[in-house]
Parts: structure tokens; C-alpha cells; sequence
């Protein structure tokens, strides 16, 4: 566990400060901005506020519309794919991973130090952006701050739950495969939407499903998915989503542990 | 961990730290006044359809002079208020700080008397007292949301209350009651309404005001043709006072179009001319009309007054509002 900590330390200021981070800053940035937009539009003129059958929506409905649309549906998904493949891959690809791997220290504590380094770089980005989005747009129309309060802190252990189950996932498909970074986007962008699209029981081997679960925002009838996942209450109690998030992390951390101890990485010439 | 890392990461928890503790503190203690949103709190549990919404301060207003002068000249309790606390138990001069009304159309999209009256008042009440009176009024004890609910039996005409928390009541039909409840930790609610909300952020001097739909009410008071066709073509209307030692009072009308708004104006002027003319024998009145100021550009009608302690002192010792006489 030591050289996890030793390797989480030394991953976690890379991480940080690395080019990938300028991306990991805008898609937190991002909400926020939007966020500020949305204050402003409503100190200069409350007409220019979205409507829902004529009515305005509050901020506490916004809130959770920007949580589903942006965060649950593309934010954390994103990020955990794109760092999770490059926990171990990134190191391939500079060929710096047979530094790592000549140390006397288990491989697989390095695999646990970077999803940590991860973890905690992911985390410390996001959960601040939604806790500014959370006072900007709150607020706005008459949401109360002590009244959404509860399923404020929902929100932030859901999206840390994400953030954990994604990354692990993506982790042990970044340790695994090659080209790691193309399923991950086809799980992210054409798996998860398409099979959430059909009832039955493909939906189970999807993170989003679970994360749904959690979310304590009506979700938006914004398009086939949620109608369908509406219609038919295909929404999986907490107990289980808790559990089964779980799971993929703990599952997800091993696995990919497991695969970096014993697959030979062939550094290209 | 690095230097730069390190200030990263305490920046990030610093803000995450702060967020929660702030969101703690609004969920136990209540927000901070800056932050709190203009209006009175209770306004996010009057529905966003509300045709009028009516605030006072009912502990200003108590305490003040102004009360003191309409007690010595009425000392008997008007009639609706010891209805009001026969029926609920709730003793408006003694038990309340401050009430939000509101007049709120039926599905149907009809004003119906109580059916479409919701009010909210804060303050200290006897809860057991309340009870036990709204039991023997016949009214049922639910439970909804987790709020204690008394729900009136004859087929929503007559009055529910529910406790939706300590020291906030809701009274009203059963349907305006829940919903109030349902409304209370946010949701669409009036202040999503911006032809109310614009009016009542105009009146933020005022400890009673009263804002709302001149024409959909007048249209639902089954009002004799030959009397609404007399009726000024007013479409809203938003009434403010301030009440402490003396009674400074706004009321803003607005019209469907500014030649009616010229024609109320000029008629406004006529009566008060008329007044002054009669006032000459009574230096009372004379002062009460000479504080009348006729204002408005546009669609807007304004009349704004000020009474000052020592003019309802003179009122009050007219001959006509001495107690007995």
C-alpha cells in the first residue's frame, strides 16, 4: 500500500499539470461558465430564462437539468474513459513504463497509485465545478438552497461514484487492450446510449444504468432514452446501484491490477 | 506532492468545503439574507398561476400606532377575523408575524370563494389548540409528505390546514395546501411568475402590499352587466402601504390601453377636486386630500397618499369614529 501512496504522489502532480488537464479544465470550467451565463440572463431579464409549458423553470430544476445533461450523461463518462485508458497506456506510448516497472515495487501497486492519482485529480476538478454551478444557479427564481441541500450531497457521492466506476472500468481496458481509447468510446458514445434504448436486460452491463439510479433529479424527457427509461420505471433502486457501482470499481481496480502484472508490454521501436 | 500540487489541492477542497458548510448551514439554520431572493420567503409556496398575492407584516402592523388609532376607534375584532379564529384556532393579532395570501383560480379556471384562497402565515401557534379545534370542525387527520394535515370533509369548500413546519402554517383547499407543501423545497412556484414578481419587487417598501389581475377577478365576480361595464379598464393593480406611526400608501393600476389610463387619471383628479371642495369645512379631510398625489405615464395610474401620525389623530377624533358615539 506504501508504494501505491508513493506512486499515487508522484502520478497525481503529472496528472495535473500534464496537456490532458487543459481538457480536464475547460469540461469543468465549462458548466460554470454556463452557470454564470445563466445568473446573469436572469439578473438582466427573467424573460430570458428557459420555459417549460409556459412556465419558467426554477433554479433547482436547472440545476438538475445541468447535472443529468452534463455531468451524468457526458462529463464523467468522458473523463473516466480518457483517463482510464491512459493510466498504463500513456506510459506505454512514452515508453517510460519500463522505469515504473524496474523498481522493486509490485506492478499492480502501480496500476492502484495511478487510478488513485486519477481519482483524486478527477474528483478535486469536477466536484468543485458542480459546487459553483450548485450556487449560481440555485438561487435563480426562488430555489432554495437549504431545500435542495440533500440531494446536493446526492449529487456529489453520485458523481464521485461515477467518476470511481468509470475509471476503474476504463483502467483495466487501458491495462488489457490495445487501443483502449476507441472502446472506450464506442462503450461511451454508442454501447451505453443504445442499449439503455431497449428494455430487457443489456441495460444491467452499462455503468449509466446504475448511476441513474442515484440521480435525485427528475430526468429530463429530452429524448427516447429517458422516455423509454421512464415508461417502462426502469430505474434500478439505490441499494442496487450502490452495490453494483461498487463492484465495477473494486472489480474494475483488480482486474486491471491483475492484467498489468502479468501482460508483457511490448514497448514499439 | 509538489508546491503547486499541494495549493491545487487545498484550493479545490477549500472550495468543496466551503460549498458543503454553506449548504449545511442554509439547510439547518435557513439562508443568509443576501443571499435570499426578494419578496418574502413564503411566496415559493403560492403556485405560479396565482391571480393575486397579498403580504403583510402582521407584527409591524400590530405594534404600530396606526393600530393603535383603528383600536381605539374600533374595539370590537371585525367579524371575518373572529371567524378566521373560530374556525382555525389561530389568532391573527396575537399569533402571527407575518401572512402570505394568495388568490389562486380552480382547475376549472374559476375563482370559487375558499376553493381558490390559500394562506400562509408564520408565526407561534398552538398546535394542540389548532388540532383539536379542526377536529371538531370534522376535519380529517392525513399525513402528507411527512407534514401534519388536517383536511376540511365537505368536498373542498370548506378550509384545510397543515403544519408545514414549526412555526409556518398553510390554510387553504385541500389542493392549494399540498401544494404549497409539495412547492416548499423548491419547484415553479410565483416566483417563476414574472408579471407578479416584477410588480412585487416594485413594492419593496411596503409591510403590506397586495398585487394581482384586476381584470380576471373582476371577470369572475359575477358582477351585474350595467356594473362591469362601469368598472375602470384596469388590468392589474399592485397596492403597497407603509404602516408605522403613520400610513404611507402606493396604488399603481395599469390600464388596457394609455387613453384609459389618461381618462382614470382625469377622473381620479375630478373626485379629489370635488373632495377638496366639500373639505373646507373639515380641516381633517382637507389634509388626508392635499397628501393625495395622482401620478402615471403610459398605461400606469399612480396614487400615492402619506398620513402622518398627527392627521390620524385628527381623523380619529372626528365625531363619527369616537367609540359608543
Amino acid at each position: 500500500m506504501n508504494t501505491a501512496i508513493r506512486i499515487f504522489e508522484l502520478s497525481l502532480g503529472e496528472m495535473l499539470w500534464s496537456r490532458r488537464s487543459v481538457f480536464l479544465a475547460l469540461l469543468g470550467a465549462a458548466p460554470v461558465a454556463l452557470a454564470g451565463l445563466i445568473r446573469f440572463a436572469a439578473f438582466a431579464g427573467p424573460a430570458a430564462l428557459p420555459q417549460v409549458n409556459g412556465e419558467r423553470l426554477d433554479g433547482s430544476v436547472l440545476f438538475g437539468l445541468m447535472i443529468w445533461l452534463l455531468y451524468i450523461r457526458f462529463i464523467v463518462p468522458v473523463l473516466g474513459m480518457f483517463y482510464g485508458t491512459s493510466l498504463i497506456a500513456d506510459e506505454v506510448d512514452d515508453k517510460t513504463i519500463t522505469y515504473l516497472f524496474v523498481r522493486p515495487i509490485p506492478r499492480g501497486a502501480v496500476l492502484v497509485g495511478k487510478y488513485l492519482a486519477y481519482f483524486v485529480c478527477t474528483a478535486l476538478l469536477i466536484l468543485p465545478s458542480v459546487v459553483l454551478v450548485y450556487f449560481l444557479v440555485v438561487p435563480i427564481g426562488g430555489g432554495s438552497l437549504g431545500g435542495t441541500f440533500p440531494a446536493f450531497l446526492t449529487d456529489l457521492g453520485m458523481l464521485a461514484a461515477g467518476i470511481a466506476s468509470y475509471g476503474a472500468l476504463f483502467a483495466w481496458v487501458g491495462a488489457r487492450l490495445k487501443r483502449p481509447l476507441v472502446i472506450g468510446l464506442v462503450f461511451v458514445f454508442g454501447w451505453e446510449p443504445g442499449v439503455l434504448l431497449f428494455p430487457g436486460y443489456l441495460k444491467r452491463a452499462t455503468i449509466a444504468y446504475y448511476l441513474q439510479g442515484l440521480v435525485p433529479h427528475a430526468m429530463p424527457q429530452d429524448s427516447a432514452v429517458s422516455v423509454l427509461l421512464q415508461a417502462f420505471q426502469e430505474m434500478p433502486p439505490v441499494a442496487l446501484s450502490l452495490a453494483a457501482l461498487g463492484g465495477v470499481t473494486l472489480i474494475g481496480v483488480y482486474l486491471a491490477a491483475r492484467a498489468t502484472e502479468s501482460r508483457e508490454y511490448v514497448l514499439e521501436q | 506532492m509538489n508546491r503547486k500540487t499541494r495549493y491545487f489541492v487545498i484550493v479545490s477542497l477549500l472550495v468543496l468545503g466551503i460549498g458543503v458548510g454553506v449548504g449545511l448551514v442554509a439547510y439547518y439554520v435557513g439562508v443568509p439574507t443576501a443571499f435570499a431572493q426578494q419578496g418574502p420567503d413564503e411566496l415559493q409556496m403560492v403556485p405560479g398561476n396565482a391571480l393575486v398575492v397579498a403580504y403583510a407584516n402582521v407584527h409591524e402592523v400590530m405594534v404600530s400606532n396606526l393600530r393603535e388609532h383603528v383600536r381605539q376607534a374600533l374595539p370590537q375584532l371585525p367579524d371575518g377575523q373572529r371567524e378566521f379564529e373560530a374556525a382555525t384556532g389561530i389568532n391573527i393579532e396575537s399569533d402571527v408575524d407575518r401572512v402570505v395570501a394568495a388568490i389562486v383560480p380552480a382547475e376549472d379556471g374559476r375563482v370559487a370563494g375558499p376553493r381558490s384562497s390559500l394562506i400562509i402565515a408564520t408565526g407561534r401557534f398552538d398546535q394542540v389548540r389548532i388540532e383539536s379545534l379542526m377536529r371538531e370542525h370534522g376535519a380529517a387527520e392525513e399525513t402528507y409528505r411527512g407534514r401534519r394535515m388536517f383536511v376540511a370533509r365537505d368536498g373542498g369548500a370548506g378550509l384545510s390546514l397543515a403544519f408545514v413546519e414549526s412555526g409556518l402554517v398553510a390554510v387553504g383547499s385541500t389542493a392549494l395546501v399540498q401544494g404549497a407543501i409539495d412547492r416548499k423545497d423548491g419547484g415553479v412556484s410565483v416566483r417563476t411568475n414574472d408579471d407578479i414578481m416584477t410588480r412585487v419587487r416594485s413594492l419593496d417598501r411596503g409591510n403590506v402590499w397586495a398585487v394581482g389581475r384586476f381584470d380576471a377577478l373582476a371577470s369572475q365576480a359575477n358582477l351585474p352587466s350595467n356594473v362591469t361595464t362601469q368598472l375602470p379598464p384596469i388590468t392589474w393593480f399592485a397596492v403597497s402601504g407603509h404602516v408605522n406611526g403613520g400610513l404611507l400608501g402606493d396604488v399603481r393600476m395599469e390600464t388596457r390601453d394609455e387613453v384609459s389610463a389618461n381618462q382614470f387619471r382625469d377622473v381620479i383628479r375630478g373626485i379629489l377636486a370635488l373632495g377638496n371642495m366639500q373639505a373646507s369645512t373639515h380641516p381633517e379631510l382637507e389634509t388626508v386630500l392635499r397628501s393625495i398625489q395622482v401620478n402615471g405615464s403610459g398605461k400606469t395610474v399612480a396614487v400615492s397618499f402619506e398620513l402622518s401620525a398627527e392627521t390620524l389623530d385628527l381623523l380619529a377624533r372626528r365625531p363619527g369614529l369616537q367609540p359608543g358615539r
